[in-house]
């Protein structure tokens, strides 16, 4: 039924905001959702009442688990939702690969690298340090790759094999590292699933600064982003200098994907299935669809959090977990779908 | 007016333009012929101004390399084609220098559905680019071109991947870009068709121009058979028309 509509439908506009506001609306939702269900829960009015500063509000208790813990958390998942979902779409673009996802140049791999010298080092007064050390290790892959491929400009494939490359090397001396400090195998594996736990104000902060920097030099370049879907020639007569957006592209994805490693570890399938979504249901691919997939990514995060948190309540899933247990069907479905109406 | 002088091009270590010197004519339909390799398709990207070359290459008096201030239309022999993207989409990216790469104005959209119907696009703007058949595609990328209102049309081998009739109707409506006063400049392995089309024919070989001048002088021309050893005649019809054979 939806093809048939589509074949007659008059000239559609390239990007339609009302799936934006959509988007938008459901983040409020998931959000309120996310900072009310819990091990305790907290209820709406009470919520309001606090905020506003009405009498009837949360006990000091609650305010206290709303503030310190439920707020930080949900804000920290949806920055990394928002972060790892654009960075998805625009290595996918970058690389015209479909299968790109935030970690494919070696960031994954470089960030876990960079927890577990953290986590294993023979001082142990490292851990605090552990979101800088991913930070670093992740960005350095990239960069270790970038240099090493050498030929970006002629061929953005290249960089993806050196990623891979590089990604390897880094995961070798991580398990080197990890078998030599056996007592490290559980907290590096359990940041290798994604934690966000540790969220805090502090975390909240700093991660916030990086990803809203990357995220704006994205979305503002988004549109010029669609011109990398053709050949160079192309793209430079219709007004895009290739080599410049695509070299902006990766470096400010790569930031947002060490900012989201460091704060949160790696949450798989975000950056994959969060990019196809919007442009399967919206049957557009223009990347004026980032800040879709940006809020669409950060409502599926709190949305993820918000299971691994209340599924075992009061014990957690790692969130890693969730998200692919719920990606992965969900992927295939619009998988499925899109494969339909392309027939 | 396109002003080529000393340009020659290296890629690695490799000359695959030397020394060209060459004067295209504004509101004209130029065209390149000469054998693979010969160098055209770095022309027309050195003439687009993506190519880094040395010697001077400019247009309208301005040096063109790397300047985005030219509005030209580039038509490419193999284009990367999009997976999932309509052919609204794929034809209104023509529209996006113009638009400044905001929502698509009113005039874009009324623009790009009158380019549809007058390629025969219109019907199918919502299916996938990727779904269209090679004479649609070509047509699609002629839409596009149309929609930039370019000032100079680079087309590289516009007809190569089209039956005879797809052809002439590709060749017509990019015939209809000189009345609007759209200098049109592009490579052509058929010489029958570019001598019926083009007013200037540029013989190229090995990197050099062995010759250029009026279409129906230069396919008579010894420079012409000397591009392709002389494997090649040149009949002329009763019409006046030229047709090029090859030699068994």
């Amino acid at each position: 039924m939806l093809v048939k509509k589509r074949g007659k439908q008059e000239l559609r506009s390239i990007w339609d905001w009302r799936i934006t506001a959509v988007a938008a609306f459901l983040l409020v939702i998931i959000g309120l959702l996310g900072i009310s269900f819990g091990p305790i829960n907290l209820a709406f009015d009470q919520i309001f009442k606090t905020i506003l500063g009405l009498p009837n509000g949360l006990t000091e208790q609650e305010r206290s688990v709303l503030i310190d813990l439920r707020l930080p958390r949900v804000l920290l998942a949806a920055l990394v939702g928002g972060a790892l979902a654009t960075s998805g779409a625009v290595y996918q673009t970058v690389f015209r690969n479909p299968l790109a996802d935030p970690y494919l140049l070696g960031a994954a791999s470089g960030a876990g690298l960079g927890a577990t010298i953290a986590i294993t080092n023979a001082h142990g007064n490292l851990y605090g340090l552990l979101p800088v050390f991913a930070f670093c290790g992740a960005i350095l892959a990239v960069l270790v790759g970038f240099f090493i491929s050498g030929k970006f400009f002629a061929e953005p494939n290249s960089l993806l094999l050196s990623g891979i490359a590089v990604g390897s090397f880094a995961t070798a001396i991580q398990t080197y590292l990890q078998q030599r400090h056996s007592a490290s195998l559980r907290p590096v594996y359990s940041w290798i699933l994604g934690e966000l736990t540790a969220a805090s104000w502090r975390v909240v902060a700093w991660s916030s600064i990086y990803i809203f920097i990357a995220l704006a030099i994205l979305f503002a370049i988004s549109k010029q982003l669609d011109g990398l879907a053709l050949t160079d020639e192309e793209a430079y007569s219709l007004g895009v200098n290739p080599n410049q957006i695509r070299v902006i592209a990766v470096i400010a994805a790569t930031l947002a994907t060490a900012t989201a490693v460091a704060a949160s570890g790696l949450i798989g399938f975000v950056g994959i299935v969060v990019p196809h979504l919007v442009r399967g249901v919206s049957h557009r691919v223009t990347n004026r669809a980032l800040p879709t997939i940006a809020l669409v990514g950060a409502g599926f995060l709190v949305l993820a959090d918000l299971g691994a948190r209340t599924l075992l309540s009061p014990a957690e899933l790692p969130i890693g977990v969730i998200t692919a247990f719920v990606g992965a069907p969900f992927f295939l479905v619009v998988l499925r779908r899109k494969r339909l109406v392309n027939q | 007016m396109i002003e080529i002088q000393d340009l020659t091009v290296r890629i690695g270590a490799t000359e695959i333009l030397k020394d060209l010197n060459l004067t295209i004519n504004a509101n004209n339909w130029t065209c390149f012929v000469g054998p693979n390799g010969a160098g055209k398709t770095t022309l027309l990207k050195s003439i687009l101004g993506s190519q880094p070359y040395a010697g001077s290459l400019k247009d309208e008096g301005v040096e063109v390399f790397n300047n985005h201030d030219r509005n030209v239309a580039f038509v490419p022999q193999h284009p990367q084609i999009p997976v999932g993207m309509s052919v609204t989409e794929y034809v209104m990216l023509g529209r996006a220098k113009r638009d400044g790469w905001g929502t698509e104005s009113k005039e874009s959209r009324a623009l790009v559905v009158d380019t549809l119907k007058l390629t025969g696009l219109y019907g199918m703007q919502n299916q996938f680019i990727t779904r269209l058949s090679g004479g649609e595609m070509q047509r699609a990328l002629i839409a596009r071109a149309l929609v930039q209102q370019p000032e100079l049309i680079l087309l590289d081998e516009p007809t190569s991947a089209l039956d005879l009739h797809h052809q002439i109707s590709v060749l017509n409506k990019i015939e209809i870009l000189k009345e609007r006063d759209v200098t049109i400049i592009s490579t052509m392995h058929d010489i029958t068709l570019a001598a019926m089309y083009a007013d200037q024919i540029v013989v190229m070989k090995q990197g050099r121009i062995l010759r250029s001048g009026p279409s129906d002088i230069v396919v008579h021309s010894e420079q012409l058979k000397e591009a392709f050893e002389n494997r090649i005649n040149v009949f002329t019809l009763d019409s006046g028309r030229s047709v090029i054979l090859p030699n068994k």
